[in-house]
């Protein structure tokens, strides 16, 4: 059994020096608090598309963080033409006006074709399959009524401190916005 | 004793030692770094899209169609131009904004009329009234500019974008209510032109998008597109449907995309002028509809076809092309968006047989 | 129902906004063309809207994390149990790591920090200022208990040790310093706006979400596969909120002790540690003025601290072009402005292209904010450089400063407080029962000071 030695003075130097470095971390700590008490805030935000700046270059399937990218197309109806001719769901010179996999734009088939009523069809994007990559939009926006634009879907994003697809955007179109409002749609008056 | 336990056991020459190691370890990461970001604008910004839509080979015209040739031009005044025609003395009546200039065949301003609204729909009558239609309603002016008559709105949800005026009647197009109205000169109701109606064989217009254009023909018929139906219809001024032509085709003979052709205009022969959006061309069609030459190609408005079509400002329209023929048959091209006027006359000696 | 209602109520916040933002070139929202009359009494569906996670899960986070910090200093200093740490640490690998995918996450805190000081339009999470907050101020007091069992990148590179060897001291020395310059980097670039790096090359958050680009998969597969055998790689050589822990712990109150009782200096605790934290007992020489040779160099250090840190400074401001091209809109005028520019090829659309386009639709508000842009970074590198310059200095004062110790102990700074030390004590086994305490081995002598070589000065 060995003795214990002996004690050392109940504060040394040290012991003093480290409390008030201590007692100054907190400080410190507690400044920022306070400088950041008025920015901080509950109501956290996050990255939506604005789709009047999107230029549809299709980085939005290929930069995002995750495998399938949290970008998604989007559908306001009320914008729709209903075509028959959907240049958002056919390829530009189609076989025929049928759900054909050759006559779809879409890579991934994420558009369904209802018939409703001569000779309106609806479209609808299946969120599942939809890889975001702005083809249909383009189709949509370029000879349509750009009822399909892109929109970051809030239940698949992550949320990254910097949006990995925002960071290269060539439209510039990410941009923070309020948790509560999560999206950008397009919306009509009439 | 390990040397980590004591690192204060140091000679010069192993400090300086040391330290170039460090520095120079730290020199290769800056370098890395600074290498990093110099090669950050790398060739994932000059790939192409790997989603692009590919229009391909039908953003370039065939030379030999084109039959037209760009004489002269001009820049509207005003923003935002929609329509374009000529009056009975030969002006070129513009409306762009809320105006309506009129302008002699160089361009220069003669005169202008206010409005209180943008107008979408142009029609001159020969004895020198100006009928402006606004989203909803129509305004008669004499040659003078005086407005003389505001009619009544039409029924329904009107979204007036055609207008042709003939001796005795007005035809409206209004694409809200998918439907040309027909009006005395007064302003009274007459008849409705075009609605569905299976016992009249007519199918209706389709218009996802607000263009619906009316003609008066020189056979005395009246042109209107259809453009969800990619076709250009006729109908007697009592709504008997006579005939369509047309075909749905990205291909230069046809109307591309899901609504064309937008506009139209009528050569002073009766062959009809078509314009397109999307693929932004003018193309003419002989009196049978077969496609005949082609006035402008893609390659003429590239900022027009670069715009997109639906992303519209209030009336709906952000990229499409207007004409207009005046009494010698020159087409007088307009780009809504560029806002520029391309005066076309046939190349010479290469005018193809109607 | 309610969901509808909801929904509906969404949308109306949406068109609101909507009208906000887009309303600047158009006075309210769009009047659009109607879809047609459906005669089959067709509806227009609504767009569908889903949520993103709820504010409550945010804060449940949170609380799981002070709760972690919390029973992590209960494991390291009570119950000084390595299996409870490991468990622990186990929990925070699947909660944190592989079920919130690395986001939130402790080391890429202290930029949302930065950029909310210094961008009063970012409105800085709750979540993210608790996480850059809590385990700091926990480590002032109780050391890097974070690092032992609440963050899940160091609990995944702990998991993968299999067999460490020891960095040569010159090497640990040296490549400490890189996460204070990655610390710094990544706060100048953040307060800047310009880039969230730390976030962008952590190599571990693509492997908890097993997705991510190639070059960082392989990183983080490459930081895995050196961390069998050199414990905690990024944490030790990478991890700027590691370093921030780091300056944290050197003054905490408590510390990681191997010994539970007091040191007998047996040296079994010597190799314990896999990061190289031990430090063994160094005597003082008994007369000061052995040292004479060291307090000149340290003289001269200190002296030379100013120069370091002005050189740094230059070099940063020297180095800010560069660091602008981080920064998209810097990067995108300059390739506006470029000279050589070769004109795109019409019909291909590239993101180069599309970009230049709009620049090319507004090139003064373009360049200005590129200026705008570059003048902050400018500013932000010569504090950057500075910094630099003071961690290098710092780092080589810290070298030539002798201090006795009389125990085996870890350094506060470097110990991860993972417990893996504690069952090498003789003392601690006797705590334990492990052993009776008759077996104890006894106390050695302190070593004797070692001299500096006065062999080679010449001076
Ligand atoms: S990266 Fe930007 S421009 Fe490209 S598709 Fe996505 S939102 Fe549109
Ligand atoms: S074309 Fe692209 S954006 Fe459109 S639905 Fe398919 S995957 Fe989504
Ligand atoms: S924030 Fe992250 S997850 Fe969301 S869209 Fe951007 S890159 Fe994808
Ligand atoms: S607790 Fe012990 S073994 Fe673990 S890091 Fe600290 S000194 Fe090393």
């Amino acid at each position: 059994m060995n003795p214990p030695p002996q004690k050392t003075s109940p504060l040394s130097r040290r012991q003093f020096f480290r409390a008030g470095a201590r007692v100054a971390g907190m400080t410190g700590m507690g400044l920022l608090c306070g400088i950041l008490a008025p920015r901080a805030s509950a109501r956290t935000t996050v990255w939506q598309i604005d789709p009047a700046k999107c230029l549809r270059c299709g980085r939005c399937a290929t930069e995002c963080v995750l495998t399938q990218s949290a970008v998604k197309c989007f559908h306001t109806h009320a914008f729709c033409g209903y075509c028959q001719l959907c240049t958002g769901y056919f390829v530009p010179e189609p076989n025929g006006l049928n759900t054909a996999a050759e006559n779809q734009l879409c890579p991934t088939a994420a558009i369904r074709r209802t018939y409703i009523e001569d000779p309106y069809y609806e479209y609808a994007i299946d969120e599942t399959l939809c890889i975001g990559c702005a083809k249909c939009v383009e189709g949509c926006n370029r000879f349509g009524n750009g009822s399909l634009y892109l929109q970051v879907s809030q239940d698949h994003c992550l949320n990254c401190n910097e949006c990995a697809i925002g960071r290269v955007c060539p439209g510039d179109a990410f941009r923070r916005i309020p948790i509560d409002h999560p999206y950008l749609l397009k919306t009509t008056s009439h | 004793m390990s040397e980590l336990s004591q690192p204060t056991r140091v000679t010069r020459r192993r400090f300086l030692w040391q330290g170039i190691a460090g520095a120079s370890v730290l020199g290769v990461m800056g370098g890395l770094a600074v290498r990093a970001v110099r090669s950050r604008q790398g060739a994932e910004d000059r790939a192409p899209n790997p989603f692009a839509y590919e229009m391909g080979h039908f953003e370039q015209t065939d030379a030999s169609l084109i039959a037209y040739e760009r004489v002269a031009g001009f820049r509207c005044p005003r923003p935002d131009p929609r329509r374009l025609t000529f009056d009975a003395r030969g002006r070129l009546c513009l409306a762009a904004g809320n105006y309506v200039s009129l302008l002699d065949t160089a361009g220069a301003t003669l005169s202008e009329i206010a409005l209180p609204g943008p107008a979408r729909a142009l029609a001159a009558a020969s004895d020198g009234t100006l009928y402006v239609g606004l989203r909803q309603q129509i305004l008669a002016f004499d040659a003078q500019g005086q407005r003389r008559a505001t009619w009544d709105p039409p029924p329904g949800k009107p979204w007036l974008t055609g207008l042709a005026v003939s001796e005795t009647d007005l035809f409206a197009a209004d694409a809200g209510n998918r439907v040309i109205h027909r009006y005395d000169r007064s302003g009274k109701p007459l008849g409705r032109i075009g609605e569905r109606n299976a016992d009249r064989n007519v199918a209706g217009f389709v218009l996802p998008s607000p263009f619906l254009d009316v003609e008066l023909h020189p056979d005395g018929l009246l042109r209107v597109n259809n453009p969800g139906r990619h076709r250009v219809e006729a109908y007697t001024v009592d709504g008997h449907f006579e005939l369509a032509w047309g075909k749905a085709t990205a291909a230069i003979e046809g109307f591309c995309g899901c609504c064309n052709p937008i506009n139209l205009a009528v050569l002073p022969d009766g062959r009809c002028v078509t314009c397109e959006k999307g693929l932004p061309r003018v193309k003419v069609y002989d009196l049978h509809g077969e496609f005949e030459s082609v006035v402008a190609g893609v390659e003429a408005f590239p900022e027009n076809a670069k715009a997109g079509a639906g992303d519209g400002m209030t009336d709906g329209v952000k990229a499409g092309l207007d004409a207009a023929v005046d009494a010698t048959g020159r087409i007088y091209v307009l780009d809504m968006v560029t806002g520029d006027v391309h005066v076309m006359a046939n190349k010479p000696g290469q005018a193809l047989a109607g | 129902m309610m969901n509808q209602v909801k929904r509906r109520k969404e949308l109306r916040g949406a068109a609101w906004l909507w009208a906000l933002g887009w309303g600047l070139g158009r006075s309210v929202a769009e009047q659009r063309f109607p879809p047609p009359d459906f005669e089959s009494g067709y509806q227009l569906p609504l767009t569908q809207t889903p949520a993103p996670r709820s504010l409550l899960l945010q804060y449940v986070d949170v609380g799981i994390l002070a709760v972690a910090l919390a029973l992590a200093c209960y494991l390291v200093y009570r119950r000084r149990s390595r299996t409870g740490v490991l468990a622990l640490s186990l929990f925070s690998l699947v909660y944190f790591g592989f079920y919130r995918e690395g986001c939130i996450c402790a080391i890429g805190a202290p930029q949302n920090v930065a950029l909310a000081l210094f961008d009063s339009t970012y409105a800085l999470p709750l979540t993210a200022a608790a996480f850059f907050l809590l385990p700091l101020a926990v480590a002032l007091f109780a050391g890097r208990t974070f690092c032992a069992a609440v963050c899940p990148q160091g609990a995944l590179q702990d998991l993968v040790l299999l067999r460490p060897v020891k960095v040569p001291a010159w090497l640990e020395q040296g490549l400490s310093v890189i996460p204070f310059i990655f610390l710094g980097a990544g706060l100048a670039l953040a307060a800047t706006g310009s880039a969230f790096v730390i976030c962008r090359y952590d190599p571990f958050v693509p492997l908890f979400r097993l997705s991510g680009s190639f070059m960082l998969l392989l990183a983080g597969g490459l930081f895995l596969l050196l961390g069998m055998f050199v414990g905690r790689p990024y944490c030790r050589f990478l991890c700027p909120y590691g370093a921030l822990l780091r300056l944290a712990s050197i003054v905490s109150k408590w510390r990681v002790r191997i010994t539970p009782d007091y040191c007998t200096r047996c040296q079994l605790c010597e190799t314990s540690c896999p990061f190289g934290a031990i430090r063994t007992p160094v005597a003082l020489p008994a007369n000061p003025l052995a040292l004479a040779p060291e307090r000149k160099r340290l003289g001269w250090l200190v002296l030379l601290l100013p120069a370091l840190v002005a050189a740094g400074a230059l070099l940063g401001s020297r180095l800010t072009p560069v660091a602008a091209k981080l920064h998209p809109t810097v990067a995108l005028a300059e390739s506006y402005l470029d000279p050589h520019r070769a004109p795109t090829p019409p019909g291909v659309q590239t993101p180069e292209s599309l970009a230049l386009g709009r620049a090319e639709q507004n090139p003064t508000e373009l360049i200005a904010s590129a200026l705008d842009v570059r003048r902050r970074l400018g500013t932000a590198m010569v504090w950057f450089g500075g910094w630099v310059g003071l961690v290098i200095g710092v780092k080589l004062i810290r070298l030539s400063i002798r201090s006795g110790r009389t125990d085996f102990e870890p350094d506060r700074a470097a110990c991860f407080a993972c417990a893996r030390c504690y069952l090498h004590c003789p003392n601690e086994r006797v705590r334990l029962g492990l052993m009776p305490a008759s077996e104890l081995p006894a106390i050695q002598p302190l070593p004797a000071p070692t001299l500096p070589q006065t062999g080679s000065h010449t001076t």
